[in-house]
Formats: C-alpha cells, sequence, structure tokens
C-alpha cells in the first residue's frame, strides 16, 4: 500500500505527537524502518516537536535510576564475587589508571638502571578519592617494599594489612603494613599469594591483623599491578 | 560546568558515550536526565514509571550513542525522543483506561499553568511557537495536551469535552497546518 505524503505526514505527526497508538504506532514504526521515505518524514517532524520537549522545568530523579542505569550498562565480567564487582573496583580508584600511570612511569625513570628480576612488579594504591596513599613494589626477588605516602588518621590499636586480589577467586593476605614509612615485607616472587595476582588492597583490621584470614574491615586504598617485564 | 547544558558539550558526552566512555554517559546524565525525568513524567503521570521511563531510556542512549548523529538532531532532541517513545509505551501499557489526574485537570483550570500556555512561552524554537501560535487556539491546546501530557485520543475527546471524531480533526489539521507554516521556514524547508 502507498500512502500519500500527506497521509504520511499526519502519520508522523501523530507519532511523534503521541496520539497514534497501538497496531496504528507498531505498524508505522515498521513502515518507517522499512521505508527511507517515510523515516525521513518522521525524523522532519521529531526536529520539528521535540525541541517542545527542551523547556519543561526539570525534576531531579532519584538517586536509584542511575545505579539501575549504571548496573545495565556495566561491562559484563566473568566472576561476580565482591572483589570483582564493578562497585569494588570504583569505590577504590583502580579507574584512576591515568595517575597512577605517571607514578609508574616516575617510578621506573628515577629506579636503578638495571633490568628487573622476574616477578618484579609495582602497584600505586589510591583511596576513593583517587590520591595515592601506598606504593607497593617488588623488585629483588625475595621482598615486597610498601611505601606509605600519607598515613591514616585515627586508626591507633588497628593494623593496616595488605592483601593480593587474584583475578577470580578470594584476596590473601600478604602481610601487615605499618601506618607510616617504610615496611619490607619477606616474600618470593613465586610465592603461590601473588600467583595471578592482579591487584593489590589495604584494609582496616583489628589490632594484629584479621581474625578470619579475609578482609573484614574497610578497604582504605587499592590499586592494580604494572609488571616491570615485558615478558 | 555549566548548569545549562550546551549543545555542544552534550555532543560532545555522547560522542565519547560511543566510544564507552562511562565518565561522560554518567556526566551526560546529570546534565540530561533532570530533564528527561520531567518529559517522561508529564507523560506516564506516576513517578515509579517515569524512574523506569529514564532507565530504559539511557541504556538505550548508552547502547545506540554510536547511531547519534549531529547533522540530523539536537542531542537533547534526540534523546527527548527516546524518552517519549519509550515514555508513550509504558503510559500505554499501564494505562488501558481514560484517566485524567486531579494534577492535570488542576493545571487546566489554572490558567497560568495550562499547557497551551506552556506551549507558548517555553517553546524552544521561536519559529515552532510562531507556528503554533498561528493555529486557531482549540487545535493548539488540544495539541499541547497530547505532546505534554501523552493523552490518547478518547481521553483528550473525554478532557476536552469533545467528540472523538472533532479532537481527531483538531490535530490532524492542526499538525498539517504546523507542517505547512515550518516548512515556510527554513527547518522544515532546507531538506525538501
Amino acid at each position: 500500500m502507498r500512502l500519500s505524503r500527506d497521509a504520511v505526514h499526519a502519520l508522523a505527526g501523530e507519532y511523534v505527537l503521541g496520539t497514534l497508538r497501538g497496531r496504528a504506532r507498531r505498524r508505522f514504526e515498521a513502515l518507517a524502518r522499512s521505508d527511507r521515505d517515510v523515516s525521513a518524514v518522521l525524523e522532519r517532524w521529531e526536529d520539528a516537536l521535540t525541541p517542545l520537549a527542551d523547556r519543561v522545568v526539570p525534576v531531579v530523579p532519584p538517586a536509584r535510576v542511575w545505579s539501575a542505569i549504571e548496573a545495565r550498562t556495566a561491562p559484563a565480567e566473568s566472576p561476580r564475587g565482591f572483589w570483582s564487582s564493578l562497585a569494588f573496583w570504583r569505590s577504590f580508584g583502580l579507574l584512576a589508571g591515568g595517575l597512577a600511570s605517571v607514578l609508574f612511569a616516575a617510578f621506573i625513570w628515577f629506579s636503578p638502571q638495571r633490568a628487573p628480576d622476574a616477578g618484579a612488579f609495582v602497584a600505586v594504591l589510591t583511596s576513593s578519592d583517587a590520591a595515592p596513599r601506598v606504593v607497593v613494589s617488588m623488585q629483588a626477588r625475595d621482598a615486597l617494599l610498601i611505601r606509605v605516602v600519607k598515613p591514616w588518621a585515627g586508626v591507633e590499636g588497628k593494623s593496616l594489612e595488605l592483601w593480593a586480589l587474584p583475578a577470580g577467586g578470594m584476596p590473601r593476605s600478604l602481610g601487615l603494613v605499618r601506618n607510616q614509612g617504610e615496611t619490607r615485607l619477606v616474600l618470593a616472587a613465586t610465592d603461590p599469594r601473588l600467583e595471578a595476582m592482579t591487584a593489590l588492597a589495604v584494609s582496616l583490621e583489628p589490632g594484629g591483623g584479621s581474625p578470619t584470614g579475609r578482609p573484614t574491615g574497610p578497604i582504605l586504598c587499592s590499586g592494580v599491578v604494572a609488571s616491570l617485564r615485558n615478558t | 560546568m555549566t548548569q545549562e547544558p550546551g549543545q555542544a558539550r552534550l555532543e560532545s558526552l555522547l560522542a565519547r558515550s560511543a566510544l564507552r566512555d562511562r565518565a561522560a554517559f554518567a556526566e551526560l546524565y546529570r546534565a540530561a536526565g533532570a530533564k528527561l525525568f520531567a518529559v517522561s513524567l508529564r507523560i506516564v503521570r506516576e513517578r515509579g514509571l517515569a524512574e523506569e521511563a529514564l532507565q530504559d531510556s539511557f541504556v538505550n542512549i548508552w547502547n545506540h550513542a554510536a547511531d547519534y548523529s549531529r547533522e540530523r538532531a539536537a542531542p537533547m532532541t534526540w534523546m527527548a525522543a527516546i524518552v517519549r517513545n519509550r515514555s508513550l509505551d509504558i503510559a500505554r501499557r499501564s494505562r488501558e483506561e481514560p484517566d485524567i489526574d486531579d494534577a492535570l485537570t488542576q493545571g487546566l483550570a489554572d490558567e497560568g499553568a495550562s499547557p497551551e500556555r506552556e506551549v507558548a512561552e517555553r517553546a524552544s524554537a521561536h519559529r515552532l511557537r510562531d507556528c503554533l501560535g498561528k493555529l486557531e487556539a482549540e487545535q493548539r491546546q488540544t495539541i499541547a495536551l497530547a505532546f505534554y501530557h501523552g493523552l490518547t485520543h478518547s481521553e483528550l475527546a473525554g478532557h476536552l469535552r469533545r467528540p472523538l471524531g472533532t479532537v481527531k480533526t483538531h490535530i490532524r489539521r492542526g499538525l498539517l497546518k504546523l507542517k505547512d507554516c515550518l516548512m515556510r521556514g527554513e527547518a522544515m524547508a532546507e531538506r525538501g
């Protein structure tokens, strides 16, 4: 069936206006998809009438709408636990990749000029406001150096615990970290706790460390691990 | 960050969203969400349904950001069309029976808040406003009610206390008159 030009305009106008309903609306949508002339007319009506909508008084939608949109548009990831959830990665500033790579480059630049050992890595751990708080590096084969850039206030009587986060699975404790200066943890580059590690995090735990072997307190900072060797 | 989202800024946010830039998409939502929520709210008339429409629409905007073309429409027009379409779908699903709520009835009783005046005052495109002004009062009111509140023909008939056929005629003639007026301007004429 061939519609007259006036009929196409009338239908397109009513479609955009919203008075074309039900099956007629669906049929017209299908027609516009298959007929370029019809879709051109429809586009012109949308352009002509929709600016009316631009001048309504805004109403702020509740926050849950954005949370739902975010969840529905999140990239699909295979493991779905807390440690791999989008909220976790976002909350702790792992997406502050730009900053981390600048620090990473600076770290490499000022490091002694020698080829790094196998398993050597560096990670800049940032807090939720993307501020770098801890730099973790492993350059020798048997020691992890943890440097607290900015100590936490009000954590007396509690312990900071460093965790290795594998690509899927539970975090593994690497040990306790002093809330200032440098801490050196003896750890072999081949230690199984470092296997498949993609990120590091520091949590706040009761004095002496987590009683359960898993993080129990808030995550203070976290960051992705960058390997120092291309192999 | 300006309060009034500039067109160039929205275009850039849409383009970055098409490249899967989540921060840009979040900013796009902050810039346009409240206006689009208001557009939907008027059509579906329930906050819960408007939330659903806004949610679905932004998922669509994210998925189809790459299809947006600045030659065709302003970014707000493009997004508003998506929101209106989704809202009309949801309104139809939830509202088979004519049901004019109190807020709308009050809005019409109050001259200052009438959709007709809204059209006259708030139309962003001057030409559109001018052309709407050239319609007969009843045609204009019918078109404004349909556009802003997503009313069906029979809802409009019930609300305006007019026979269904009269309402349909008002809309059809009003739209064609509007088209002729707009075509005399450059907006519609430049593309045939």
